[in-house]
């Protein structure tokens, strides 16, 4: 559905996972059925139910945010700050530590 | 006093004397401690223009206020000397027992300088000095000469040593302590070598008082409480072996000597893989509550190997060299550990040679050597080997790329990837702008710690594929609060845990010393540091052409991943640099004006060491005529 229309879209999008992610979830990546323009909050949620082993981890445990230890990551470019981010249909987001390098 | 010594000592190896050097509260409150307190004293022990090789080249260890304060993560040192590799100023941080020890011992620095006839073993005892005979320790590896020199001198002994690479001066050669840790970039080990210094050997009783230390304590607790939160939950779980999924999926893992960015083979070695398949245990430094520290093992059928492992070792002994193999990873970097050698330049520097052979400028197999063929496990190890005893092949990549490939031409100055000699750590700099930026100007070479300018790259702050203006800021800022942190010192791993470092830790400064610190006068003093390096950096030679990088970064765009097609212009470096030197208040040729240095209040300093530093334009002018002389290549 259109966004223009006042319905939320929703879209399949890929979520990859890194890190302790990975290991809690015991799988690479999970495609969920998310709201494509209604911020990272509600992909947040629809993600803590299909993969509960991130709550806790990566998730805070409202299933509100992710914890401040870890960021999105939109297609391996654009790194996500806000809720306000618009997705499309078939995006990957990247779900690794915020702490960068080392 | 609290928290120093309010002293340095100075040993001489070639008379075999030692005396004692007052630190003040002036110069203690301007440097701190660390790499600021070492960049200091190597200013006034180094003579302008000489050899790093030398006698008279200092080789300096330096403590800190928090050393013994036991708040957690501050049991670090650090050692500074002028570098064999690169000409210019070499600092490395190292941690654990050690520098509690070296300060407990009397000593907020040791000083050496002179150069020994015979293999030495240097005894400091609560601050008395001996010299001892050490051609029993002449050709052991790292792990056995710590194990020789306890079982000598007692098992409470604290053991700074170098291997076989150290002894036969490889420039990127380590300095090992604690079973394994190592003070690795800008090869001090190769100085430590040219000294006959086999290993020193500390211990200490004398405990130095901390001005409130209930006080500290109460502050202690909350900031080891914060140190198990999610700052830095990243590094007590994978530890920086996390990075190498991360960075091949963003395009930025360099492979294969920076040609690609992205390794067909990471998913075999990334830290997910390592932890499933190698972990041991998780371990800590001294006082640290974090533990990022990776202990892993082969599990093949080859010779058991086992030791630390973060991300730069698997980077550089893995995709750089196209290793896809973690058990062929974890036995070269502990061929490194023991002959005591730097793994990124190591990796870099068989990287540049495994290129060189492929495109026919070496031979290999026919006269004896490795077949030089990127992937190949036994290359790798058996160059490894080469390089730590400076045989057949390994006599040349013993000097590091750059020497090597000056010496071997054919073009191959383009492949060799080092910034002022040094080679390049795991940050791919044309899908990381203000990381290039930083590597650039470092001034010790290619070095990602000096400014950690990559954080901005991984945030929103900033679009990391494009070059800006706005990076020279990022990246001074990263480099002032970074030589904060190295000096007082905290380990980076910490950073996070701070709600406002500088107000923090000035803090906790006046907590240990009594002498009141402002955040502001901390940020001063991490401009301060980084002033008096460049300083030091222009007085040996240094010239606007070497902040800058490798000639394949400014020419070959990425092949592939999310980053394929990107670059890195002459131009847009141009611009950034200069943008850097804008922002920290220096000409356009990035030397600095007088006015900087007595803002700084480190003009006392310069003019004292050479009175005709500073031109009558106010600039500090380059001495190159001494320094060309001396640079390693």
């Amino acid at each position: 559905m259109s966004g223009d229309s006042g319905i939320r879209r929703s879209g399949r999008i890929t979520i990859e996972l890194f890190g302790m992610a990975r290991i809690s979830c015991g799988r690479r990546d999970v495609e969920i059925e998310a709201p494509l323009d209604g911020g990272m909050e509600g992909i947040v949620g629809v993600l803590a139910n299909a993969c509960p082993a991130l709550v806790g981890v990566a998730i805070r445990e409202d299933r509100m945010g992710l914890l401040d230890s870890y960021t999105f990551n939109l297609n391996g470019t654009t790194f996500v700050s806000s809720g306000t981010s618009r997705l499309r249909e078939g995006d990957r987001l990247l779900l690794f530590s915020s702490m960068a390098g080392g | 006093m609290y928290g120093y010594n309010g002293r340095a000592l100075v040993v001489d190896l070639t008379v075999r004397r030692a005396e004692w050097q007052p630190l003040g509260e002036d110069v203690l409150r301007r440097f701190i401690g660390g790499t600021g307190l070492g960049a200091y004293l190597l200013y006034e022990h180094c003579p302008t223009g000489v050899d790093p090789m030398a006698p008279e080249n200092p080789l300096i260890f330096v403590t800190s206020p928090l050393v013994g304060s036991r708040l957690t993560t501050s049991s670090k040192f650090a050692v500074v000397t002028k570098s064999p590799l690169t000409g210019f100023i070499g600092d490395s941080l190292s941690s654990s027992f050690l520098a509690t020890e070296l300060k407990k011992a009397g000593c907020d620095a040791l000083v050496i300088t002179g150069r020994s006839a015979s293999p030495t073993l240097l005894s400091i005892d609560d601050g008395e000095v001996g010299f001892l005979d050490a051609t029993d320790l002449a050709g052991l590896t790292t792990s056995q000469t710590e194990l020789a020199v306890k079982q000598r001198l007692g098992h409470r002994r604290k053991v700074a040593c170098i291997g076989p690479a150290g002894e036969n001066l490889v420039r990127f050669a380590s300095i090992s302590n604690d079973g394994g840790r190592q003070a690795g970039r800008t090869g001090p080990g190769a100085v430590m070598g040219s000294k006959n210094l086999k290993a020193i050997a500390l211990r200490g009783t004398q405990a130095v008082p901390t001005f409130d230390p209930d006080r500290l304590n109460e502050i202690g607790l909350d900031l080891t409480r914060r140190s198990l939160g999610p700052a830095t939950e990243k590094y007590r779980t994978l530890g920086t072996l996390a990075n190498v999924s991360v960075f091949n999926r963003l395009g930025t893992l360099p492979t294969r000597n920076f040609r690609e960015s992205t390794f067909e083979l990471a998913a075999r070695v990334d830290g997910e893989a390592l932890h499933e398949g190698h972990h041991v245990k998780n371990a800590h430094c001294a006082n640290c509550t974090i533990g990022c520290e990776q202990i892993v093992q082969t599990n093949d059928d080859g010779p058991v190997a086992r030791g630390r492992m973060e991300y730069e070792s698997s980077f550089a002994l893995g995709p750089l060299v196209g290793v896809g193999d973690p058990n062929a990873i974890i036995r070269a970097s502990r061929i490194c550990d023991e002959l005591g050698m730097d793994t990124i330049s190591a990796g870099a520097t068989v990287a540049w040679a495994m290129e060189s052979y492929e495109r026919g400028l070496l031979s290999g197999g026919e006269n004896g050597g490795p077949e030089l063929r990127f992937g190949s496990e036994d290359a790798l190890t058996a160059t490894l080997e080469m390089i730590g005893s400076r045989e057949g092949i390994g006599d040349l990549l013993a000097d590091g790329s750059r020497a090597a490939s000056r010496q071997v031409g054919g073009g191959s100055e383009d492949w060799a990837m080092h910034v002022k000699g040094l080679e390049m750590p795991g940050y791919e700099p044309r899908s990381l702008k203000t990381m290039a930026l930083g590597l650039a100007v470092s001034t010790r070479g290619a070095c990602h710690n000096r400014s950690s300018a990559y954080e901005a790259d991984f945030s929103s702050k900033v679009d990391r594929l494009e070059a800006g203006r706005e990076r020279g800021r990022i990246t001074m800022e990263g480099e002032d609060f970074g030589a904060v942190l190295d000096s007082l010192i905290w380990c980076k791993f910490l950073r996070k845990a701070f709600d406002d470092l500088y107000e923090e830790s000035a803090d906790i400064y006046g907590l240990v010393t009594g002498w009141g610190m402002e955040a502001a006068d901390l940020k001063v003093a991490g401009e301060r540091i980084n002033n008096l390096k460049k300083a030091f950096n222009i007085r040996e030679g240094w010239k606007r052409t070497d902040d800058t990088l490798p000639a394949r970064v400014l020419v070959e765009r990425l092949p592939s991943g999310v980053t394929e097609g990107a670059g890195l212009t002459p131009d847009d470096l141009d611009m950034m640099v200069r943008a850097y030197y804008a922002a920290r208040g220096w000409t356009e040729d990035g030397l600095i004006p007088e006015s900087k240095l007595r803002e700084l209040d480190v003009t006392s300093i310069i003019v004292r060491g050479d009175s005709d530093i500073v031109s009558p334009s106010g600039q500090l002018e380059a001495k190159v005529c001494h320094a060309a002389d001396t640079r390693t290549a």
